[in-house]
This record gives C-alpha cells, sequence and structure tokens, in this order.
C-alpha cells in the first residue's frame, strides 16, 4: 500500500461543525469581559433616564433606541479588537489554510461577538419594557424602536470588526470607537442644520416630535424605522461583505459573492438615505411616502377616562395618572364659564392640534383649540413638561393654567389669541398686539376679570387692584411656545371695568354673561356698559 | 575576562559605569523606547485630532449639547491614543532590562499629554470652543489619567475602553447637568472640584503607569 492510495482528505465540512465553530468563538470572546462595562453604561445612560420619565412605551421606546450612543461606540472599539485578532498575532497565513474559509471564520467570530452584544441591548430592553409594563397605564411596548437599537448595534460591531480586519493595528480599536461615536454626533449635527437626508440618523426616532406625542392616540408610524433598518443592514452587509474581498478570504466563487454582497448593501444604504431624503414631518410622525402605509393615519381606538366636574375632561387612559392635574389647572376657568352661551363643554385630550417643522430640526406645536358644536376644547400635552419630566406637579399645573386656561376665555368672549389675553391658543405664538379698539377693549376687560376671577394672571397683565397701567411685557417660553412675547396693551380704563366687572358678586356676573355674550362676542358692547 | 565592552567609547563605558545613559545613548534610548511605542503615529493621530477639532468648531452651534459633545469626543479620541502608546511590544524582556524604562513612561506620557493639549489649543484657536481652553486641557487631562489607568489595568491596547465608556457616562451628565465633579466634562470649566477630580485622575493614571507599566497581555 503506498500514499498514493490512501484517501484524500474530504474539504467538505461536517453539518456541526459552524456550530462549534461559533460555540467555540462565544466562549473564547474578549466581548465577555466587556459585558459589565456595557451593562454600567446601559444602566446609566438608559435604564435611568428612562425611569425618571413617565411610564410611557413611546417614551421608553425612544430611550432604548437612543441606548445605541452609549453602547456603539464601545462596541465598535471591542470588534475591532477582535477583528484585529488574527492579525495582531501573526495568524492570518495560519488561519489562511484552514478547512473553513477565512471569511466564513471571522464571519462566524463576528457573530459570536454581536451574539454577546445583542444579549446586552436585549437583555436591557427586556428589563426597560418589564418595568414599564408594571407601570404603564395602557398600551404595549414599541418594537420598531428596539428593532433600529438591535441593528444598530448589529452595525456597529460589524463595522468595527471590519475596520479590525482590513486595517489590525494597535491604534484600530481605539479610533473605531471614537469615530463611531463622532458619526453619531454627526449625524445629530447633522439634522440640526437640516440636511435633509440627515433624516436617516440612527438616533432620529421621529423627527422633531416631543417623544410623548406619537404612537398613542395613532399607531407609531414604521416609515423612517424601515428606512433606518435598510440603511443599517445594508451597511452591515457592505462591511461584512468587504471582509470577503481579498484573495485570502476564500475561493474565487466566495470572493465574487462577497463582492455582490458589498454591492448590494451599498444599494440598500444608499437607497435608504434616498428614501430619507424624501421624508416630511406630519402631525403623528414622519412620513416617507414610498414606505407608508395609509392604515397607519387611523386613529387608535381607546376608551377616554373623564373627571366628574362641570366641564368633564376626558383624557387617554395612558395619561390617566395626569388627570387630576389637568382638572386642577382648567377647572377654576372651566366653572367660570360652564353653562354659558358658547362656552366649551368638555375638554378632550387629543396628541397635537397644529404641527410645524422649523429650522434647525425645530418644531412649533400648537396650543389647545376650542371647535364644534357644541364647543369642545381639543387639548394636546405635548411639547409641554409633564410631572416627572424634569417638572414638579405644581409647576405643570401652573404651566397648563397660565398657558391654555387662557385660550378658553378668549375663544369665550370672541377674541383671538394676538388680541386676547397671552395664553397657548396660536400656533405662532404671541407678538406685541397693537392696543384693542374700543369694542374689542371690553372683550379684553371682561376676559381678564373672569381670569382674576379664576385666579389666572396671564401674560404679564397685572390684574392686582392697584390701578397701574402695564407695559409691553414678555414671559419666559416654554415648550410649546419657546418664547411667547408679549400682551395686550391694557388701558386704565379697561383695568378699571375689569376690576368692576370681576368685583360682581358671582350670580350678577354669570347673569350679565348670560344676556349680553353674544353681544360682546360681536363687538357691540363698550367699556362703560360693562356693570 | 571577556572583550564585552571593548568597542565602547569612553563616554559609554563611563555611562556605564555610573547606570546612566550618555547624551547620544541617551537620545538613542528615547528613540528606541519612541519608536517601540509607535510616538510617531500618535503624534499624528494629535494632529489630526486638531484638525478635526478645527473642522468641527467651525460648524458647530456656540452653545447646547452638541457644541461640547463633540470636541468631548475628539479630546477623549486624543486620550485613547495616549493610553494605546503605553503598550510595549517587549513585555517582560524590557520590564527586566529597561531600568530606565519607568522615567521613560513618564517622559513619554507628560510629552504626549503636553502634544495632545498644544494640538487641540492650537486646533480651537481663533474658534469658539465651549468650555474654553481651560476646560479643553481639563478634560483632556482626565481622559488621559483615565487610559493610562486602563493601561494598568487591562493592558495598553485596550487604554482606549476607558476614556470610551467615561465619554458615554459624560452624555447623560451633559444632558442631565450632573454636578458631582466627578463628572468634570458636565461641568463649568472654572469649577475648581472638577479640576481637582480630573487632575488626581490624570496623576494618578501617570503615576501607576510610570512605575508598572502597562499591563502585558498574555495573548500578545
Amino acid at each position: 500500500m503506498t500514499a498514493a492510495l490512501a484517501p484524500a482528505p474530504s474539504r467538505r465540512l461536517p453539518p456541526a461543525a459552524p456550530a462549534r465553530l461559533l460555540r467555540l468563538e462565544l466562549r473564547r470572546n474578549p466581548m465577555l469581559w466587556l459585558l459589565p462595562v456595557l451593562a454600567i453604561l446601559f444602566w446609566l445612560g438608559v435604564y435611568r433616564p428612562a425611569m425618571a420619565n413617565p411610564p410611557f412605551w413611546n417614551v421608553r421606546a425612544t430611550d432604548l433606541q437612543h441606548a445605541v450612543l452609549f453602547l456603539g461606540p464601545l462596541l465598535a472599539g471591542a470588534t475591532a479588537w477582535v477583528g484585529s485578532r488574527d492579525g495582531r498575532l501573526g495568524l492570518t497565513d495560519l488561519v489562511g489554510v484552514t478547512a473553513v474559509p477565512r471569511w466564513a471564520g471571522q464571519l462566524t467570530t463576528w457573530a459570536a461577538a454581536t451574539c454577546w452584544a445583542e444579549a446586552v441591548y436585549l437583555g436591557g430592553v427586556a428589563v426597560v419594557y418589564g418595568v414599564t409594563a408594571e407601570q404603564a397605564h395602557w398600551g404595549g411596548p414599541l418594537w420598531w424602536p428596539v428593532a433600529v437599537g438591535a441593528a444598530g448595534v448589529a452595525t456597529c460591531c460589524a463595522l468595527g470588526f471590519a475596520a479590525g480586519a482590513l486595517l489590525p493595528g494597535r491604534f484600530t480599536a481605539a479610533l473605531a470607537a471614537v469615530l463611531v461615536f463622532l458619526a453619531l454626533g454627526g449625524g445629530a449635527f447633522a439634522l440640526q442644520n437640516n440636511a435633509t437626508y440627515a433624516q436617516i440618523w440612527l438616533l432620529n426616532v421621529q423627527g422633531a416630535l416631543p417623544r410623548d406625542s406619537y404612537g398613542i392616540f395613532y399607531p407609531y408610524l414604521p416609515d423612517l424605522a424601515i428606512a433606518q433598518l435598510m440603511f443599517l443592514a445594508g451597511l452591515a452587509v457592505a462591511a461584512l461583505g468587504a471582509l470577503g474581498l481579498p484573495a485570502a478570504a476564500g475561493s474565487s466563487w466566495l470572493r465574487g459573492a462577497a463582492a455582490a454582497l458589498t454591492a448590494a448593501g451599498l444599494a440598500a444604504a444608499g437607497t435608504a438615505v434616498g428614501l430619507a431624503g424624501t421624508a416630511r414631518l406630519e402631525a403623528h410622525g414622519i412620513v416617507i411616502p414610498a414606505l407608508h402605509d395609509a392604515a397607519s393615519d387611523m386613529p387608535t381606538s381607546y376608551t377616554p377616562v373623564c373627571s366628574h366636574s362641570v366641564v368633564p375632561v376626558c383624557m387617554h387612559p395612558a395619561y390617566r395618572s395626569f388627570l387630576p392635574a389637568v382638572t386642577a389647572a382648567l377647572g377654576p376657568v372651566l366653572d367660570q364659564v360652564a353653562g354659558l352661551p358658547g362656552a366649551p363643554v368638555r375638554v378632550t385630550q387629543v396628541a397635537v392640534t397644529t404641527v410645524q417643522q422649523e429650522s434647525s430640526n425645530g418644531v412649533q406645536l400648537g396650543g389647545p383649540v376650542i371647535g364644534g358644536s357644541p364647543p369642545v376644547v381639543y387639548l394636546p400635552l405635548a411639547g409641554l413638561s409633564l410631572p416627572g419630566e424634569g417638572s414638579t406637579t405644581a409647576q405643570f399645573v401652573e404651566a397648563l393654567r397660565s398657558q391654555d386656561a387662557p385660550a378658553i376665555l378668549n375663544t369665550l368672549v370672541g377674541l383671538s389669541g394676538q388680541q386676547g389675553l397671552p395664553g397657548g391658543i396660536s400656533a405662532q405664538g404671541y407678538d406685541v398686539a397693537p392696543p384693542p379698539g374700543p369694542r374689542m377693549a371690553a372683550q379684553v376687560a371682561v376676559a381678564m376679570a373672569l381670569a382674576k376671577v379664576a385666579g389666572l394672571s396671564p401674560g404679564g397683565v397685572p390684574l392686582a387692584d392697584d390701578g397701574r397701567t402695564p407695559a409691553n411685557s414678555t414671559r419666559p417660553g416654554n415648550a410649546r411656545n419657546p418664547m411667547v412675547k408679549g400682551s395686550t396693551s391694557v388701558s386704565a380704563a379697561q383695568l378699571a371695568a375689569a376690576r368692576r366687572f370681576a368685583a360682581l358678586p358671582a350670580a350678577m356676573r354669570r347673569a350679565w354673561l348670560v344676556t349680553h355674550l353674544a353681544a360682546l362676542r360681536a363687538g357691540q358692547v363698550t367699556l362703560s356698559e360693562i356693570p | 575576562m571577556t572583550a564585552a565592552g571593548v568597542d565602547r567609547a569612553p563616554g559609554a563605558r563611563a555611562a556605564a559605569r555610573s547606570g546612566r545613559p550618555a547624551g547620544p545613548a541617551g537620545l538613542r534610548l528615547v528613540r528606541l523606547h519612541a519608536a517601540s511605542r509607535r510616538v510617531l503615529t500618535c503624534l499624528l493621530v494629535l494632529a489630526a485630532c486638531a484638525v478635526a477639532l478645527r473642522t468641527a468648531l467651525h460648524w458647530l452651534p456656540r452653545s447646547g449639547f452638541y457644541s461640547r459633545q463633540i470636541p468631548l469626543t475628539i479630546e477623549a479620541g486624543a486620550a485613547t491614543v495616549i493610553g494605546v502608546t503605553t503598550r510595549s511590544p517587549f513585555g517582560e524582556p524590557e520590564r527586566v532590562a529597561g531600568r530606565w524604562l519607568p522615567f521613560l513612561r513618564l517622559g513619554g506620557g507628560l510629552a504626549l499629554a503636553l502634544a495632545a493639549a498644544g494640538a487641540l489649543a492650537a486646533g480651537s484657536a481663533s474658534a469658539h470652543l465651549a468650555g474654553g481652553t481651560a476646560g479643553m486641557v481639563r478634560d483632556l487631562a482626565g481622559f488621559t489619567g483615565l487610559a493610562l489607568l486602563i493601561a494598568v489595568v487591562a493592558g495598553g491596547a485596550l487604554a482606549w475602553i476607558g476614556p470610551v465608556a467615561y465619554l458615554g457616562i459624560t452624555m447623560p451628565a451633559l444632558g442631565g447637568g450632573w454636578t458631582t465633579p466627578w463628572a468634570w466634562p458636565a461641568r463649568p470649566p472654572h469649577d475648581r472640584g472638577a479640576a481637582i477630580c480630573a487632575a488626581l485622575v490624570f496623576a494618578a493614571g501617570l503615576a501607576i503607569v510610570t512605575i508598572r507599566g502597562a499591563r502585558d497581555s498574555v495573548r500578545e
């Protein structure tokens, strides 16, 4: 028997070989040592801020998508370190002659590192969503932001791994981590500078809309998330495909497949960027026409929770815990106007009333709108700092009262936002209003009197009894109207009429309003006619 | 009697007797140490950081979150490369034979930190850097100290983990207005407590890496 008769060694891999290789890589992966650091980062950067916010699923989901900012750079550096292993240890030639093609081996190593990274991320998601399920009053987990976050984690790993494998060196891991950090920060900055295509930025959830303004009243719009997933998957596939391009990666067939994958990945990423360029901000999220499903525009059905006040305040069940605060904020004004002709019969919470995109990735949200027959106050809370979001319940009540209660009074007496008491009714905000005409002066005086009786001090217009004539003033801005300027110019005669009317007994004031409200609204009442 | 030392110059023999490297030999030692640590590449990266900072400051807003985050990221990048240069390719033989090693480590670390501060200060000259040069030097010192500490614990090649992880922690600190001085990037530039914390971390990192050197990884 000679060696020539010996059977040639088979190059076919046993079926279990890839799984075994993956198991080996999982066990000896340096990512294991980073797990505590990643867990601490997740706790500090995601869990703590998420728990400090109200238990809304959309707010928590947004935090989970933003987790990539904290985990991504470290993962990119770690996987660059893993990817450069063969090059650093001088094993490139050795592993190039094994039964497994080098490219397949590298993909397995990347998969193992990514498995650990995803375990950390998805474990964090499970904890955050588990706690939210205990706390939330309504709704369920949003999975699109989580999917984008998970894809972001995998892509950071792929980019870092490719950098390490293609450019092994002592500085590669450090630079990969820092470059991913810069890319994440730069994307936000590009978005702020109105770069249209920057909408694809990984941490962009629904444009400039506040986190609590989407995914509750209407379904979560997945358009941008789909484009982001396409972009991230394309980048990851391109990076991993590039690993198979060098001659040592495998056979020519394998390298051809790698080249095709790289091209496909780049094409997908480019297409996603192009789609993001067509995105537009609408009231309930970002809409990309090519990806938009009209079914997402249908409102979500829910049974509102209502207060038992004279004018009921009805809110979305997700906001159930804020019902007492909203009732306390608007109750005094609603009590004054209840039952008057043209006065609102109900307050209904809505997601937003108007949305206007502004420069620097800003957004202007409209205040409450009164409409319908019988009149209903449509009250948005998006853009206000809710209790737990950096303000106390007392601050929230005060903000809501000062911004939205005047709008009810203005509408009652027939004034627009710019003519009447400063509040939050106008989406455009307030400028210094021209002095009201003699007819309008009576409307302003009545509104001021009702505001005083209800305990409001709107817009810097002093309602004290000292008779001072106020100058135009400014008051601090808020999230809904970033800087609300000025107030109505008020004359001494108006102040006197307002004080006079406010001093009337409640029954007499109410009787006069019932009789004269229509005339007042039509501008047919003068200051001297106010009792 | 051996022939060892016969071909040495008289100055070198005197230096060998006194235990100090003489002028040309000392310079050669410094040059070889710098080459083994890839100091030249490090300096090139620091120069690139300065260019990146200058470019970023041209576009960045003068205030707000991103006016702090991107310069901080670049400062952390400079610190990571300083940390990575502490890695020795020789390991144990160098530790045994190199009696001047602590001084070389100290000098190398200090020189690179100063070079980084100078490069970033030059990069931010004639531009508005949120926090100013004093804040930049404080943050850079703290990041560098972290990188050196991690180099001692985990190895020079993994020294980047410290600044990058700490940078991740500073993001919620910047947004949330943390008041602890240990989150020094989130503090105003003239905050004394933050400056002391950053200086302490830098001093600790430099001292420990001078005495012990970066950890030699078994797998390297």
